[in-house]
């Protein structure tokens, strides 16, 4: 179910990990012991290659300006011990949408540890000087990732939870619309920013907050999320902004 | 309890907590002077040294769980429990969580909710810390205590960052030790 990938945003060609053998409809529910409820999944690991982290950009380097990878034939040890530590749950919210639960991720504190080391690692030393987390499962993550790259947290939410004055964006779903807000005041024109959440599926939210950010002059260096659906293409719907993951999902 | 009365008084850090806490008059509605923990998440050092003191308190307490109440639970307990090497369970509102649950209703002031948690997420003897941004009447709480016992938890102590004047006088939340950060802020020349 899961291949672990590291996605560059420029480069698109990846090492692949062969698919477990598990069907798509069983669960795989991992135990906190790192052992498996249910058939364990078996990933055929021969042509398994390690990638590198794409470099991200400083900020004298424009993303035109961006080096091609070296070489894509490495992957962090870590990234794979995160992917089994996701949990699919089939059929939630609805029939057909096989949702991925980062809550065990939560409970597996070295793999939790790692995800968060992974942004870290990637995003310190780049003078970024906000994280915003969109509303709830990016209030997970993004903090974590703010305390250790001093950065501050700046929480997207759904309308009405914020006190004081807030800036609205309006954005599609698959059946009507939704409503983003950010304080007014809590991020000043000229910073840089990174947007969090735990997954990007069609990008809408991650877009939405996006503009938020930009219509106050931040500067968004780019969006990073535990987990991509690539089929939904978000990453194409952020157009020339980055996207980060550490795990894709089909 | 509060910090400040506990271990932590004239600790520097308490009052730039403090400090960094905004206040909104009637918010969600009149008469209520909301405490606005935003601004505490924009002042890195503040937010920082909030849960450096919840980290120094619980790290040698053997906590394998930090329960986080959604949502504003949810932007201080991972912090704490990536920290103390405890994992982190969300506790949620209704459908929020995928997979099989339990439940628990509270009261609110005007009607009830629901607060859950994932079966399974804890185990029967695990020592357990509650942490959301405020206690006031410390309903939404005390739901969260009675989910993680239901389970065979021991909850060791619930840690707020703000506490309400109707808990203050109170050690304990259903028994259980409550530990609070800072006051409410007021609103100067309000």
């Amino acid at each position: 179910m899961h291949r672990a990938l590291i996605f560059s945003s420029l480069n698109p060609i990846y090492s692949k990990l062969s698919t477990t053998t598990a069907s798509p409809d069983s669960a795989v529910f991992p135990k906190r012991d790192g052992g498996w409820i249910g058939p364990p999944p078996v990933f055929r690991l021969q042509n398994y290659k390690r990638t590198l982290l794409p470099p991200l950009c400083s900020a004298s380097d424009s993303v035109a300006n961006q080096p091609k990878m070296a070489s894509q034939d490495e992957q962090d040890p870590r990234i794979s011990k995160i992917s089994s530590a996701i949990r699919v749950i089939p059929n939630f919210p609805k029939p057909g949408i096989m949702f991925q639960d980062i809550t065990t991720l939560l409970l597996d504190t070295k793999a939790f540890r790692d995800t968060i080391d992974l942004f870290v690692e990637r995003y310190r030393g780049k003078d970024i000087s906000v994280v915003a987390g969109i509303e709830a499962r990016g209030f997970i993550f993004g903090p974590p990732i703010a305390l250790a790259i001093g950065a501050k947290f700046v929480p997207m939410r759904k309308p009405n939870k914020l006190p004081g004055e807030v800036i609205s964006e309006e954005y599609s779903l698959e059946y009507g619309t939704d409503i983003m807000e950010m304080h007014v005041g809590a991020v000043q024109a000229g910073e840089r920013a990174l947007i969090i959440d735990d997954l990007i599926a069609t990008g809408g939210t991650l877009c939405a907050a996006i503009k938020l950010l930009e219509r106050v002059g931040v500067h968004v260096v780019e969006c990073a999320c535990v987990i991509e659906l690539p089929e939904l293409k978000g990453r194409e719907r952020l157009g020339d902004k980055p996207l980060f993951v550490l795990v894709s999902s089909t | 309890m509060f910090a400040a009365e506990n271990g932590l008084k004239g600790d520097p850090r308490l009052q730039a907590i403090s400090n960094a806490i905004r206040v909104v008059p009637h918010f969600p509605k009149q008469g209520i002077m909301f405490q606005d923990i935003t601004t505490l998440l924009l002042d890195h050092k503040a937010f920082k040294h909030t849960v450096d003191i919840f980290v120094e308190r619980y790290k040698d307490m053997d906590i394998s769980v930090v329960a986080g109440v959604e949502a504003r639970g949810f932007m201080f307990g991972p912090s704490i429990a990536l920290a103390i090497g405890a994992k982190f369970v969300p506790l949620r509102k209704p459908k929020k969580l995928p997979g099989e649950v339990i439940a628990e209703a509270y009261e609110l002031e005007y009607g009830r909710d629901c607060l859950e948690m994932h079966v399974g997420a804890v185990e029967a003897g695990e020592r357990a810390i509650v942490i959301d941004d405020l206690v006031a009447t410390g309903g939404t709480l005390s739901a969260a205590i009675r989910l993680l016992e239901r389970v065979g938890a021991q909850v060791v102590e619930c840690g707020c960052v703000i506490g309400l004047r109707e808990v203050k006088g109170q050690l304990r939340l259903n028994g259980k030790p409550l530990y609070i950060l800072v006051e409410p802020r007021e609103i100067d020349g309000c």
